[in-house]
């Protein structure tokens, strides 16, 4: 009976809980979260007929939209508007449905935080695992419109997975900081869907600053020193160059990019880990 | 400390209560934060001391509310001691609600794996024990159905076929043998005393004088979140009948 158990992690040692490495005990648990992602994606296309295909069907009903909406519609002077578009909504979404997603993983799972010792990073970890799956799939269809529209394909492309884990490791740890938060504050839910809202027009998502033109008002400059702050100017710069400009990011927006990231990880999981043994009295 | 060893030294868990539980932004701003730092606490352990030996068997006896279920998320580390120190060393399967952790969604064969991940096992440890698990609850083909469709004896006899097969050196039971019929709590039983003979530290809250006894010669009893009674099973329950009549103390709320 004990040989198993000197080969399964030692779950439920438990010395003094400030001398066990956080990180250690996540990475004991890095299965969990595999197998969360995974239950994520069962529950969520069960009985639907199309299940996963659900995830690019929904990119691709967007570009249709989109297409139509500013290629035909609206006359965008941008040529495959549509592309340009969806290289900065695709990223985006990943983002912002992961967070808002993530926020609530530790209220939605409290039954759980109450009745098993398990490091509870797993939960908004694994909504950012399973919408990461959701975004790569997502992609699949945007090659294919590319194709379709005949967008260059060039080596640049290659440095997407690069992009994805930069943009993965952000979203990992403004998700944990969120999901923290909201457990002491049931409004951050609310304000953060404003917040989002408002951060997507101020992010270049719709536009880049090519498109923005030179203007002299105060309050363009205010503008363009806030998308120069906000790192989700870095983020999606990553993506849309290498698929809309076939080139790859500038070294230094990959250097802000992946410091903006590593800085958010680091803060979002030491706060998370800080105030996490105090989540089940709020709970 | 060797594997099964449980050591509890001067513990408190300490629950903060509010007037309105549910805190906005708004209120928070308004009371300055007030609500953040402690205002009125409810200490649901104190001064709780106690030390459990590989391969005891301990009975954990109390009224509703005396702190058994603290105690029992203590060891478990589900809480975190406000105070003190509370030291357990090995494996834990916590039978505190069986099934705990299962989505309905998800057939039984998907909620096997998906506990096993939480009690910390990988997919190919679980692999090993699936057909054990299945063969334990008695489910034969319903594994594939979601376990939504289950009976609520079905699901407990999921709950406990999976805690049974986690090669635990301490066992928490919490009243969760009250479920399934009578033959699959005999099994239950034959299980847990399986373990108790292969030296498996046993954690037992139970308010069945029958069953306490006849599975713990040890026993603790509780009484508003201080240890009344550490010693035999006998003299611990006529202790804890004796505190049931009396007109103890009322919860303790400290205002600080």
């Amino acid at each position: 009976m004990t040989e198993l158990a000197d080969t399964a992690p030692a779950a439920g040692t438990l010395g003094h809980p400030s001398r066990r490495s956080a990180l250690g005990e996540l990475l004991q648990y890095r299965q969990l979260v595999a197998v969360l992602v995974v239950r994520e994606l069962k529950v969520r296309y069960k009985r639907s007929i199309f299940g996963l295909l659900w995830t690019m069907l929904n990119p691709l009903l967007l570009m249709v939209v989109y297409t139509v909406v500013f290629a035909t519609i609206m006359k965008s002077p941008q040529r495959n508007f549509a592309i340009f578009l969806l290289s900065g909504l695709l990223p985006w979404l990943f983002f912002s449905i992961a967070v808002l997603q993530g926020l609530h993983s530790i209220i939605g799972n409290q039954e759980l935080i109450r009745k098993v010792r398990l490091p509870q990073a797993v939960f908004p970890l694994s909504v950012v695992g399973s919408n990461l799956v959701n975004f790569s799939l997502s992609l699949a269809p945007l090659l294919l419109l590319m194709a379709v529209v005949r967008q260059p394909f060039t080596a640049a492309l290659l440095f997407l997975p690069v992009a994805m884990l930069i943009l993965t490791v952000f979203t990992s740890g403004v998700t944990l900081l969120f999901a923290t938060f909201t457990v002491f504050f049931r409004d951050v839910r609310h304000l953060a869907e404003v917040a989002l809202q408002m951060l997507m027009y101020l992010s270049p998502v719709f536009y880049d600053l090519q498109m923005l033109g030179q203007h002299d008002a105060w309050w363009f400059r205010a503008f363009r020193l806030f998308l120069k702050i906000n790192p989700l100017w870095y983020l999606l710069q990553l993506v849309r160059d290498p698929v809309y400009y076939g080139q790859l990011p500038p070294l230094p927006v990959v250097a802000v990019a992946s410091a903006a990231a590593l800085v958010a990880l680091f803060v979002g999981f030491t706060v998370f880990n800080r105030l996490a043994p105090r989540h089940i009295h709020y709970l | 400390m060797t594997n099964g060893e449980i050591h509890i030294r001067d513990a408190g868990v300490s629950y903060r209560l509010y007037r309105e539980k549910v805190s906005t932004l708004k209120e928070a701003v308004v009371n300055r934060f007030r609500h953040l730092r402690s205002s009125e606490t409810f200490w649901a352990l104190r001064h709780v001391t106690l030390s459990i030996d590989p391969g005891e068997s301990i009975a954990l006896v109390g009224h509703n509310g005396s702190g058994k279920s603290t105690l029992l998320k203590t060891i478990a580390g589900v809480l975190m001691p406000s105070e003190g120190e509370v030291l357990v060393q090995g494996r834990i399967s916590p039978m505190i609600e069986l099934g705990a952790g299962f989505d309905p969604e998800l057939s039984g064969r998907d909620n096997i794996y998906l506990n096993g991940a939480l009690l910390g096992f990988s997919r190919k440890q679980m692999e090993g024990k699936f057909d054990r698990i299945v063969a334990f609850s008695e489910l034969g083909d319903f594994i594939d159905m979601p376990i939504k469709n289950y009976s609520s004896g079905m699901y407990a006899r999921l709950g406990f076929a999976i805690a049974q097969d986690v090669e635990p050196d301490i066992l928490i039971v919490d009243e969760v043998l009250a479920v399934g019929d009578e033959r699959f709590q005999e099994k239950c039983k034959a299980r847990i005393r399986d373990f108790r003979t292969a030296g498996v530290t046993f954690c037992f809250v139970s308010h069945n004088y029958e069953a306490a006894r006849e599975l713990c010669p040890r026993s603790a009893v509780l009484h508003h979140g201080r240890l009344a009674f550490d010693g035999p099973i006998d003299e611990g329950w006529e202790k804890y009948r004796e505190l049931e009549r009396g007109p103890g103390p009322g919860p303790q709320i400290e205002i600080g």
